[in-house]
């Protein structure tokens, strides 16, 4: 990765001063690319946690944009969180009462969600390509583990369900207008981690578009981990469950003689 | 002050929490009983899911009833001889109740079962409290007490083998009903997040006919071990205890419960009962609601167990 980043810039420095040497402006401007950081690489959740944001930015290389407002180019950011499996359950009325009927598994969902962009999506490039880099919730690829016997506009809207409600606990964010340009070149977004945001590694990309063409994207990871006493006693309960009971039990028995002892009452 | 729950995973007004804690502790030493039964649905009603509602509030249960169970026992007041013989059977029907939460969590069916049950459970037991609170309150106070031990009933379960004596309650039985007992409220109380007293002490009146001195004691000492295994078990099979959570509420609770049985002392015995029973009702009523009303969103999210 870092090779043929350092390669690229190189070539295009290479590009940049035949095209010096050249004297006149060549047809064949030098390629815009893009390049992205995010402000904090590493999130730590603590117990203090209450959700964060983390800024996303970036320049695009060669900018031939005349000023930030021009719209010459459209950014889109993604950040995800590692894939898993998620059910989807759908109630019915049974005899009177609210059951969960039917249910559909889809094996690989982002567990975290969140894009910015310079302005609507759909306005930026079409489905296909966008379909192709998962960029937007519809455009993910949330494959269902049983193919064999739901037909394809009950997956929709199990698919649907899933969004919106993934959306409701506040773990798919869209913001359509959330990528500002603050320069010719330098654009950024600020994205929210809310205090639900599942624990694990996230990934930033950002792309960058320019007439419906996607010029080039950059990718870039965030570390999102349990520290300190909420590390340790999430891993106490995962690595030594059994142990971890009995601390659970007898810190509560512990209390309750405690409290029991200290209100008796004389003689 | 907001607080991170490493299990739960999500964070939460400490303030509340303990309030709640408070709160539940103040009726269940008012009341004298465990608890569970309004802390398991309180806590989902604020957010924290389902399992992890149950798994932590049984060990509130031990908490709150812990000291109780020692109470008694420094008195006198516990048939250990049979609290053992139930906790027998109250250990294996712990681990299937726990078991049992596991598969219904995977099938979906997790939340229904417990309302279901709830609803049902509740709603009988509050009647019968309720029914028997007021007609106890409207009869004037009789000496002597109830007549509860009617010799000649019940003779079926005289008739079931495996006798065994229990000098403390006076009582030579066959050992069944004892471990059936245990075993059916380990059960429920693994799978409720509760104690099982409002099942247990009745079963220990009319069923086994234990004196009615030693029927709290011996139920809170089987409460006791019963809540903390299941504590445990939920821990390792189901990894829902959310000890900071536990925390909140015990530190809450066992103040509250001081309060509240000082302010039990106040009052009487048939209006408490009155009270608890429309209490008991109240949250089945809730439940049944739920239960009946088309919900907002007819669909929901579940992530799959054992999936990273």
């Amino acid at each position: 990765m870092m090779h043929i980043r350092m390669l690229n810039r190189l070539c295009a420095a290479i590009v940049l001063m035949f095209a010096i040497a050249g004297g006149a402006a060549a047809a064949d401007r030098p390629k815009e690319g893009v390049e992205a950081d995010a402000s904090t690489r590493q999130v730590a959740i603590t117990s203090s946690f209450t959700g964060t944001e983390i800024l996303v930015f970036g320049t695009v290389e060669n900018s031939v944009q005349p000023s930030p407002e021009a719209g010459t180019y459209d950014i889109i950011i993604v950040v995800e969180g590692m894939p898993g499996p998620v059910v989807v359950r759908e109630k019915s009325r049974v005899a009177g009462i609210w059951i969960n009927t039917s249910s559909l598994m889809f094996a690989s969902v982002p567990s975290y969600y969140a894009i910015a962009s310079t302005r609507p999506i759909d306005e930026i490039a079409d489905k296909a390509l966008l379909d192709a880099n998962q960029i937007g919730f519809d455009h993910v690829r949330m494959a269902h583990a049983r193919d064999a016997d739901v037909d394809a506009a009950t997956v929709r809207s199990f698919k649907d369900a899933l969004i919106r409600l993934k959306e409701a606990q506040g773990v798919y964010v869209r913001r359509d207008f959330g990528v500002t340009f603050i320069g010719r070149s330098l654009f950024r977004a600020t994205i929210s981690l809310p205090p639900n945001v599942p624990v694990g590694p996230l990934t930033a990309r950002v792309y960058l578009f320019k007439e419906g063409k996607l010029l080039g994207q950059y990718q870039s990871r965030v570390m999102l981990q349990r520290e300190g006493i909420e590390r340790f006693i999430h891993n106490f309960a995962i690595s030594q469950p059994l142990a971890y009971g009995l601390v659970t039990v007898l810190l509560a028995a512990a209390a309750g003689l405690t409290a029991a002892f200290a209100f008796r009452k004389p003689a | 002050m907001t607080l991170y729950l490493p299990i739960a995973e999500m964070s939460v007004s400490v303030i509340t929490f303990l309030a709640l804690g408070a709160t539940v502790g103040f009726l269940s030493g008012l009341f004298g009983v465990g608890g569970g039964f309004l802390l398991a649905p309180l806590l989902t009603f604020l957010g924290i899911p389902p399992g992890v509602a149950i798994a932590t509030s049984t060990s509130h249960v031990v908490a709150s009833s812990v000291s109780g169970a020692m109470t008694h026992h420094r008195r006198g007041n516990v048939d250990v001889k049979l609290g053992l013989v139930m906790l027998a059977g109250g250990l294996v029907g712990t681990y299937l109740g726990v078991n049992f939460v596991k598969i219904l969590t995977a099938r979906g069916l997790f939340e229904l079962t417990v309302s279901l049950t709830y609803v049902i459970f509740l709603g009988t037991v509050g009647t019968i409290i309720l029914f028997e609170g007021i007609n106890a309150s409207r009869k004037p106070r009789s000496p002597g007490g109830s007549s509860l031990r009617k010799p000649g009933q019940h003779s079926w379960i005289e008739r079931l083998p495996f006798k065994m004596r229990f000098p403390r309650s006076k009582l030579y039985t066959s050992a069944v009903p004892p471990v059936v007992i245990g075993m059916f409220v380990g059960f429920i109380s693994a799978m409720m997040g509760i104690g099982g007293g409002f099942v247990m002490i009745p079963a220990l009146i009319y069923l086994l006919r234990v004196p009615t001195g030693l029927v709290i004691g011996t139920s809170l000492f089987q409460i006791v071990f019963v809540s903390a295994t299941a504590t445990v078990l939920h821990a390792v099979e189901n990894k829902s205890v959310d000890i900071v959570l536990a925390v909140i509420l015990i530190a809450g609770g066992v103040l509250g419960a001081q309060f509240g049985t000082m302010a039990g002392e106040k009052l009487r015995g048939e209006h408490l009962r009155v009270l608890l029973g429309a209490l008991i009702l109240l949250v089945a009523a809730r439940m049944a609601f739920d239960l009946a009303v088309r919900p907002s969103d007819l669909y929901s999210l579940a992530l799959v167990p054992g999936a990273p």
